[in-house]
């Protein structure tokens, strides 16, 4: 019962604001935009968690996802379900290239996925025919009406999102909980002595990151079709990626759902508390309240509850 | 029946093996016994595919191909040198990484009863951190995760190190009981004596080299001594 007492109360929480905020397009708006952030953030830990690898570059996923989905659904026809879906397969095949780079660790593989974020942006921007370039692109279909609910109206944004976040938490928490999680958990610790018990680790990693890259890619194509306008600058933004990792680290990137309430908090916080304190710049109030996270618990607000529900067993021994 | 032809391995430029050729008989315990630095451990390294190598390696006189995952799920199984246990895993995790290779996932369950029934204190432990261990302890670990492989063949290597004389005993009695189960056992030991007294048949290796090859009924302990101990250079060539 303890176990699963803050995915309840999150569950709580995330049905609640549509019935309190359900009027206020401005709040709903924001969670919209904070859950997106959420997505990204969950996905960006599950590499840094699972796959002990720290990406500068989740932008690229995005941005990747973000046009596939509106250039194919705009320019092919797809529908949207379809297109957000090759938005996501897209991205996945664009991490396909990063793979030579899961040889490198540390510092080194988060200096190449730096890189190589810049190459997709500088593409959208270049490949102009298709992606109308720095002009922007848009004239491409908003989120459908399905079964009768609306899924470009907030609200119905908001819900999509939720079902989303929370899928693809499930998936995170079956990877974790399967016997590739648990190897995965082995190679942080040792790599050598993983491959004493015939772990194939870079195959490991590439599954890993195909699927950050995957989860991505989704929320960076639902984005644009709920914000139906793309710009490279805004598509590829370092936003993109170094929003998720202070969400992450705020809320416990070793945690599933720290990630996750974490990138809402952080976002609302930017949005409404630093944004009216400092109007420019207000990005560094990030830092400072990420310092302070930091200082008062390294492993994040969910790691608050992990810690101490770990320590029970040995208590009791 | 595992046999390696001609192998040659080493790290970067240094040449550790010269063109050793030996066999794993199947249902026999073959001992390997050699000063530090004989290469010892980096012949069952590059058994496993751990390290680079050249020459053949032949499971039952069909060669296998060296990548690590292969050799286990061809049933070639290492418990390394320094036991490589993981150190922040639970006792269970650290046995359940050895069912890994697919082949050994279904029986799961079986084979961690079995492990259990062979280490009872592992499984009053089971929930304990493996780094919290001590290191006879930490021995069955690695011992049990190695059979949680389904091993057809067992490399062991130096499963003495560092422990006390009792646990050494225990240890032994295991490796024992394996080989009366009729797994194929490879092992490492710096202790001569202790080798000899579980081995079918008994390598010495220096240099990188089999120096002496003989069964273990019939070792002649002076000269196993004069060579162990290189008073006897004339076989070692450059």
């Amino acid at each position: 019962m303890m176990r699963n007492l803050p995915a309840a109360a999150l569950l709580v929480a995330a049905l609640a604001i549509p019935l309190v905020f359900g009027g206020n397009g401005y709040i709903m708006g924001l969670m919209v935009s904070g859950l997106i952030v959420a997505g990204v953030a969950l996905a960006w830990a599950l590499l840094g968690n699972l796959g002990g690898m720290v990406s500068f570059g989740h932008a690229a996923f995005f941005g990747v996802g973000a046009y596939t989905s509106a250039i194919l659904s705009a320019k092919a026809g797809l529908p949207v379900p379809l297109s957000l879906l090759a938005g996501a397969l897209g991205a996945a095949l664009c991490s396909l290239v990063m793979l030579p780079a899961l040889r490198l660790s540390g510092p080194y593989f988060a200096l190449a996925i730096l890189a190589y974020a810049h190459i997709f942006k500088i593409l959208a921007t270049e490949l102009s025919s298709i992606t109308g370039g720095s002009a922007g692109f848009q004239r491409f279909p908003t989120l459908p009406t399905i079964a009768g609910i609306d899924f470009s109206s907030r609200t119905g944004s908001y819900a999509l999102l939720v079902v989303m976040v929370a899928l693809c938490a499930l998936v995170y928490r079956a990877v974790k909980r399967s016997h590739v999680g648990t190897a995965l958990r082995a190679m942080a610790e040792s790599e050598d002595a993983t491959r004493v018990v015939g772990v194939n680790a870079t195959l490991l990693k590439s599954w890993m990151l195909l699927l950050s890259a995957f989860i991505t890619g989704l929320f960076g194509a639902m984005n644009a079709h709920i914000i139906n306008f793309l710009e490279p600058d805004y598509a590829f933004s370092g936003n993109w990626s170094v929003l998720p990792i202070i969400a992450a680290i705020f809320g416990g990137y070793r945690t599933i759902l720290g990630p996750v309430a974490g990138a809402v908090l952080i976002y609302l916080f930017d949005q409404i508390i630093a944004k009216e304190l400092l109007p420019v710049g207000h990005q560094i109030l990030l830092g400072l309240l990420l310092a302070g996270m930091i200082l008062v618990a390294p492993n994040g607000l969910f790691g608050l509850f992990q810690t101490r529900r770990k320590g029970a067993p040995h208590a009791a021994a | 029946m595992l046999e390696v032809r001609g192998l040659r391995a080493g790290y970067g430029r240094i040449n550790v093996l010269w063109d050793v050729s030996l066999q794993f008989p199947t249902g026999e315990l073959t001992a390997i016994v050699g000063p530090n630095g004989a290469g010892k451990t980096t012949l069952f390294r590059a058994l496993m595919g751990l390290v680079p190598h050249q020459g053949e390696i032949l499971l039952d006189g069909r060669p296998i191909r060296g990548r690590t995952w292969d050799l286990l799920e061809a049933g070639v199984v290492m418990v390394p040198e320094g036991r490589m246990v993981f150190k922040d895993m639970s006792v269970a995790e650290n046995l359940a990484l050895g069912a890994y290779p697919q082949r050994c996932r279904q029986a799961r369950a079986r084979n961690l009863e079995r492990v259990y029934a062979l280490f009872p204190r592992l499984k009053e432990r089971h929930r304990q951190l493996a780094g919290s261990l001590s290191g006879g302890e930490a021995q069955m670990v690695a011992m049990g995760r190695g059979m949680m492989s389904e091993p057809r063949i067992l490399l062991i290597d130096e499963p003495s190190l560092g422990l006390a004389p009792v646990i050494v005993k225990e240890v032994f009695g295991i490796i024992r009981r394996l080989k009366a189960e009729g797994v194929t056992i490879g092992l490492i030991e710096q202790n001569t004596h202790i080798a000899l007294s579980v081995a079918d048949r008994m390598h010495l290796m220096r240099s990188g080299k089999v120096l002496l090859s003989q069964d273990a009924g019939s070792v002649d302990l002076d000269r196993l001594h004069d060579l162990y101990l290189a008073r006897e250079s004339g076989q070692v060539q450059a």
